[in-house]
């Protein structure tokens, strides 16, 4: 069986590209954004009493 | 025929609504499953088990609790016989999983250690653990953990009956009937948990992927093919995830399979340590207490899991410290209810980091992404919890003089469900096998593991949990 430290040696380093910076920060800008718009629903509309 | 019943994931929903139905029959006048053998807080063990439903108090509890093993044996090898399992492994297993996970439950429901304060002068004892019957879970999860670890014969000789996944998958779709019930005396208290559960996991998608992603690939140098099943497994939903993204962006097989292995193991931590911290801190909180569990504990068996024994813990400690005695189950479904929308969302977030590696990534002109993939990868089981809580509560609506009836036909599916959860508990010990993942060579992806989880995951976990379930409460008793 293959060891996890053997696979890992084995990866070479690669540099972030453009492509993945835009995933991680849209991906946290749209949760923040929604975050606010989700809450504001959920108490407003769902208040769970 | 395969189609229908090839997979873990359709049998634990053929085999849930099996019981599910059976259960029904309480409702329609013909008691089929009242003779399950229900486990009380004991003090005297010729008390501890008697039959769920009082039309069949003449059962001998040793009849009944032998009749629900042999039901549910029969129902899981028909399960195995669809997945093409070896059948005498599995049933000789099974038993053995069965039994072993029942002793567990049985002695997690001595009074000495499960009695909560207010039941002391029943048992008339002096003191108790106050663990409540969960306790046996616990049991059940170090039983196992103590074969995992240091019995390799006897996990090997249980293998094909050793599957957490699929008895949770099927506590689950049971689990629906009995929130159903509860549902339909407090509407808009469970509106509000599947709404709320719902813009949770939104923002835990987005948040904690792309954080476990930066994490892995700036700090810890890994590269895409590691980073991203990582993410995935550590930030959304373990196993499930790490599997279906190692697939979204064609990594090789390895991959998942080596982050599945950490994320079962640490599981097991989060199972032991978080359900207690929740206790200790979020007793005044036990909605968030109940969405934590499902956002921060990975994989459905220790998520739900510890949801059960959160419950379990809360109750104890609210009526304890407060006196106030809040319904069973809310807790639960909470953690249940994130959790099952999490693997919902699986398939959609694998589709949508399909289409990111394909077209952004590493731009492969021929290759296209279908959104069959969404349903493909759609957990099923998923189907099978929505069916049973939505049928039992639309028929409480729809006539309220069934409430007893629907209550008593949750009860006794809610018997087999139990069993299933205390399955899951012992084999998920016995699948963690601490001593060989350290002989790998695990060190580096456990750290980026622990960095991650107790770093942040748990953390803004706990955050979300508050921010769309503080102030709402479980109704009392």
């Amino acid at each position: 069986m293959t060891k996890i430290s053997d696979e890992l040696q084995k990866v070479p380093y690669e540099p972030l590209l453009p492509a993945e910076k835009k995933l991680i920060v849209w991906s946290l800008v749209l949760g923040t954004l929604l975050m606010g718009l989700l809450i504001w629903v959920s108490y407003r509309f769902f208040p769970g009493l | 025929m395969k189609k229908w019943v090839g997979t873990e994931d359709l049998c634990a929903l053929w085999v849930g609504l099996f019981f599910f139905t059976a259960s029904l029959g309480a409702i329609a006048g013909i008691d089929l499953l009242g003779w399950a053998a229900s486990t009380q807080v004991w003090i005297d063990v010729r008390r501890a088990i008697k039959p769920v439903s009082p039309a069949y108090s003449e059962v001998p509890a040793v009849a009944a609790l032998a009749l629900t093993y042999l039901l549910s044996l029969a129902a899981m090898t028909a399960g195995a016989v669809a997945l093409g399992m070896n059948l005498k492994k599995f049933a000789l297993g099974f038993s053995l999983i069965f039994w072993s996970s029942y002793f567990c439950w049985f002695l997690g429901n001595c009074a000495y250690i499960a009695a909560t304060p207010d039941k002391l002068g029943a048992f008339r004892i002096s003191w108790s653990l106050r663990l409540t019957g969960e306790a046996g879970f616990i049991l059940a999860l170090l039983a196992g953990l103590v074969l995992g670890n240091f019995f390799p014969r006897a996990v090997s000789f249980l293998q094909e009956a050793t599957r957490p996944e699929w008895y949770i998958k099927t506590a689950i779709v049971i689990l629906g009937a009995s929130l159903g019930v509860q549902a339909a005396g407090a509407k808009g208290l469970a509106t509000a948990i599947l709404f709320r559960g719902l813009a949770a996991i939104v923002e835990a998608y987005l948040i904690y992927w792309a954080l476990v992603y930066l994490v892995a690939r700036k700090f810890f140098k890994f590269s895409r093919e590691w980073a991203a099943p990582l993410a995935s497994g550590i930030s959304i939903c373990g196993v499930s995830a790490a599997i279906a993204t190692g697939a979204a962006i064609r990594a090789r097989p390895v991959v998942p399979v080596m982050v599945s292995s950490l994320v079962v193991i640490f599981a097991v931590f989060e199972l032991i340590l978080l359900p207690f911290a929740a206790q200790a801190f979020l007793h005044q909180e036990p909605m968030v207490a109940g969405a934590w569990m499902g956002l921060a504990v990975k994989t459905d068996g220790a998520a739900v899991a510890s949801g059960a024994i959160t419950d379990a813990l809360i109750r104890s400690r609210a009526l304890a410290a407060s006196g106030v005695q809040y319904k069973e189950g809310w807790i639960l479904m909470t953690a249940t209810t994130v959790k099952v929308f999490i693997d919902v969302f699986i398939g959609v977030w694998a589709f949508i980091l399909a289409l990111v590696w394909v077209y952004a990534i590493e731009k492969r002109r021929h290759d296209t992404v279908s959104a069959g993939e969404i349903w493909r990868r759609f957990p099923k089981f998923v189907i099978g919890y929505f069916l049973t809580f939505l049928a039992l509560l639309l028929l409480i609506i729809a006539d309220p003089g069934a409430l007893d009836a629907a209550k008593l036909a949750a009860a006794e599916s809610g018997i087999f469900r139990v069993l299933f959860f205390v399955m899951t508990f012992f084999t998920i010990g016995l699948t963690s096998n601490f001593r060989k993942l350290w002989e790998e060579g695990i060190g580096r992806l456990a750290l980026v593991y622990v960095v991650c989880l107790f770093g942040f995951i748990i953390w803004i976990g706990l955050a979300i949990s508050w921010l769309f379930f503080h102030g709402i409460k479980p109704p009392a008793v």
